[in-house]
């Protein structure tokens, strides 16, 4: 029994060792890096969202939903990652469905364009923080490149051991706590880098969607459709990479066809008011904290004006909590 | 498939798993089957060779019995697997496809049919259990070189049982494996590979740097490589003869290659050198007979190897003749003549080799060596594992037999927490997976 004991106690010992320097050479996504802890942030956020932004870059530079808060009281959250595939962004909505039942989802189409996994450099931002579930798997299967392997996923330290020599404060830091670096997955960028050329109209080759983007956008709309969400398609306000009228053509074809509302952004800059000498953090591929304001403010109204969804700052049980995140919002912003 | 890949630890696993599930009889042709499925996998148009040399030999075997032909047959049967071999080695055929292990193969069967030829011991009736003689998948990947007579009572032994010694120490010499491979041959092979690629600049200091490195990462390499087979057979219960002993320690090139791929080189011995004569017979001859095994040894390696196998002959002749009585001048000198002539295998051709070889006699650039040390690929940290684990390596390498029985008296918990650690060394601080392509073995192209 003694033996059996020890024998346990070893293996016990074995397992720990095992997870504690798995999650150590894991980065931490806390102070660089920060958009690989955005998707799991979620999880520790209160699930009262009535709007859901999923797509790439495009939705967490430029959407704040405390600003949409604080003008229209309508809770919403991004679940937006760096260079989030057309794949990635509906097993999300997958798994935001399994805590939340939003109003209105609304998704970037710039994803449309990419009908491959791009790098492997953007999965593990997008999938490496993302809690285990049908849908990860699925999404880590959907968006290998060649080089990359299940396992790599599933036991980290396989992918991260060579960074034993490139360990910093952070990773010891965040090895057993993690801290909030969205506001509801807003990522705050108050640096200006503004537009000092508009990017040239090159002639592509084919502008049609693949069959496969579009399956994905299929099963994002019939998703929605059986939830009884309302999907908003928007394209957001940023100069680079180009977006044509033709791929433009596609997506208001592929809205009217299924009843679905569809925003570029790119055709109300005036409107919005943006000025892409100051509210750029990197010549135009996404908005700063100041564009982003301006934006958050316009889609706010539409919101509010547009869809049958719930003023929240009179209900103190939500409230109490966004006065709080406003606040260090505010702060943070200086806004 | 590479040895050190999550497949081949899955085929190993499930191995082990069937092999043991199988009924008593079943077993020897479970491991037939699985070792059929594991060599298809890897192509099966290359199934054909195997086949071939298989049956060949199989049949002339059973035709030694009694038969009044017997040299023509055996000559016939040789002349067809070594003339497979030759063509798939010498690439006369565009494109012809190489079998994995073809060389191991065709050293078995060849060994079989002398062995047979000469009565050593009964031919082999049942084809499957031959079969598997020749299709044993693991030591198809690197080796080692089998002798039916040695391996074929474990390899067809039915009346097994699971036994957790077994497979602990062969679970633990898997490990080791693994840990020499990804730890020390894999972090070397950054430093070959930066220096390799830029000849002209990297010569002199920097090729002596590499000949030193490459015969550490050689010899982490391949034994690596057959720990990792002689670990799974143990598992298996079934014996394979070690391939190495302690080889760097050798006090002359004779030596050095009697603890270097031991079962090559006996299967020379055994298979060309005695039967031309070997030492019982003139000086002069015996020389002639060491540089023609030599030279087979080269040709066998490949075209560029012709060189490095003459130069081991005239070493191991030369040897004879200079006695030092100091053993330790002894291992050194042996261990730099030896490491000097791993030319051959780091550069890439016989002429580059040569250039290099030359160049560590002409230029004299130590101090750019000393400060570009950590612009060859690897950092500090990166060295610093190093040579902590090759310390390890030797430490290990020179008890080995007190370290193994020391191994042996401890408590199951304590064995199992030292094959953890092996195993979270290999893990952390292995060099494998993306941005990192050498997981195959050198000597897996031979």
């Amino acid at each position: 029994m003694k033996k059996f004991l020890k024998i346990l106690v070893v293996l016990i010992l074995i397992v720990l060792i095992f997870c504690l320097t798995n999650n150590l050479l894991m980065p931490k996504y806390m102070d660089s890096l920060v958009e690989g802890s955005m998707i799991s942030q979620y999880y520790d956020e209160p699930k009262n969202h009535e709007v859901v932004f999923i797509g790439d870059c495009e939705v967490y530079a430029n959407f704040s939903p405390m600003v949409i808060y604080e003008e229209t009281g309508i809770t919403s959250y991004v679940r937006g990652s760096s260079q989030q595939l057309l794949w990635q962004s509906y097993y999300i909505l997958e798994e935001t469905l399994k805590y939340e039942k939003p109003k209105v989802v609304v998704f970037n189409v710039n994803a449309m364009r990419y009908d491959k996994p791009v790098s492997e450099a953007y999965n593990r931002l997008t999938l490496d923080r993302m809690k285990w579930s049908k849908e990860k798997y699925e999404m880590i299967k959907a968006s290998m490149t060649d080089e990359e392997s299940m396992s790599s996923y599933i036991f980290p330290i396989l992918r991260y051991h060579s960074r034993f020599d490139q360990l910093t404060k952070e990773d010891f830091e965040y090895l057993f706590k993690k801290k909030k670096n969205t506001y509801n997955g807003f990522l705050i960028n108050k640096n200006v880098k503004p537009v000092e050329s508009l990017p040239t109209k090159r002639k592509l080759a084919n502008y049609q969607f693949s069959d496969i983007t579009y399956s994905y956008l299929d099963k994002i709309t019939n998703l929605c459709k059986e939830n009884n969400i309302q999907l908003v398609l928007i394209k957001a306000p940023s100069v680079y990479p180009f977006w044509y009228d033709e791929y433009d053509q596609q997506i208001q074809d592929y809205a009217d066809k299924n009843g679905l509302k569809f925003i570029n952004f790119l055709d109300n800059v005036d409107e919005i008011g943006i000025d892409y000498t100051t509210d750029t953090y990197d010549s135009g591929l996404h908005l700063n904290l100041y564009g982003a304001t301006k934006l958050s403010k316009y889609f706010a109204k539409i919101l509010q004006e547009q869809f049958d969804l719930t003023d929240y700052r009179n209900d103190e049980s939500v409230n109490s909590y966004y006065q709080e995140r406003l606040k260090e919002y505010h702060e943070e912003t200086g806004l | 498939m590479s040895l050190v890949s999550g497949a081949f630890i899955g085929v190993m696993i499930i191995t082990a798993i069937l092999y043991y599930l199988a009924p008593k009889k079943w077993k020897p042709y479970v491991l037939l089957v699985i070792s059929v499925i594991v060599y298809s996998s890897l192509g099966v148009k290359s199934l054909i060779y195997i086949v071939i040399s298989t049956i060949t030999t199989y049949i002339a075997g059973l035709l030694f019995e009694k038969n009044k032909h017997k040299k023509l047959i055996l000559i016939v049967t040789l002349v067809i697997n070594i003339g497979i071999l030759v063509v798939i080695k010498s690439e006369l055929i565009k494109n012809i496809i190489v079998p994995l292990g073809v060389s191991y193969y065709t050293f078995q069967v060849v060994s079989y049919l002398i062995d047979v030829y000469k009565n050593k011991y009964k031919p082999e009736k049942n084809i499957a259990k031959y079969f598997l003689y020749t299709m044993y998948f693991p030591y198809l990947f690197i080796g080692p070189i089998n002798r039916y007579d040695d391996i074929s009572k474990t390899l067809f032994e039915t009346d097994k049982k699971f036994n957790p010694q077994c497979a602990y120490n062969g679970a633990l010499r898997i490990a080791w494996g693994f840990f020499k491979k990804l730890i020390i041959a894999n972090r070397i092979n950054v430093v070959i590979s930066t220096i390799t690629q830029n000849p002209s600049e990297y010569n002199g200091a920097f090729a002596i740097f590499a000949m030193l490195l490459y015969s550490i990462q050689l010899y982490a390499d391949f034994s690596g490589g057959i720990d990792i087979v002689i670990g799974f057979s143990k598992v298996l219960q079934i014996n394979l003869k070690e391939n190495f002993n302690n080889p760097y320690v050798s006090q002359n090139i004779q030596e050095f290659w009697r603890r270097w791929h031991i079962s090559l080189t006996s299967w020379f011995r055994d298979y060309v050198y005695i039967p031309l004569g070997g030492n019982r017979c003139s000086k002069l001859r015996n020389y002639f007979n060491t540089i023609v095994v030599f030279l087979l040894s080269g040709i066998w390696h490949g075209v560029n190897y012709i060189l490095w196998g003459l130069f081991h002959g005239i070493c191991l002749i030369i040897g004879k003749f200079i006695k030092v009585k100091n053993k330790y001048v002894n291992t050194i000198v042996t261990f730099l003549v030896v490491s000097f002539l791993w030319s051959f295998f780091i550069w890439p051709n016989a002429m580059q080799a040569l250039q290099m070889m030359g160049s560590v006699f002409t230029t004299f650039n130590y101090p750019e060596l000393f400060s570009n040390i950590l612009n060859l690929g690897l950092n500090l940290a990166n060295y610093i594992v190093l040579i902590i684990a090759v310390i390890l390596l030797i430490i290990y390498d020179l008890k080995k037999e007190k370290i193994n029985t020391k191994l042996k008296s401890l408590s199951t918990d304590t064995k199992i927490a030292i094959f953890a650690i092996i195993v979270w060394l290999a893990l952390v601080f292995g060099m494998y997976g993306i941005g990192f392509n050498a997981s195959d073995f050198i000597y897996n192209k031979f």
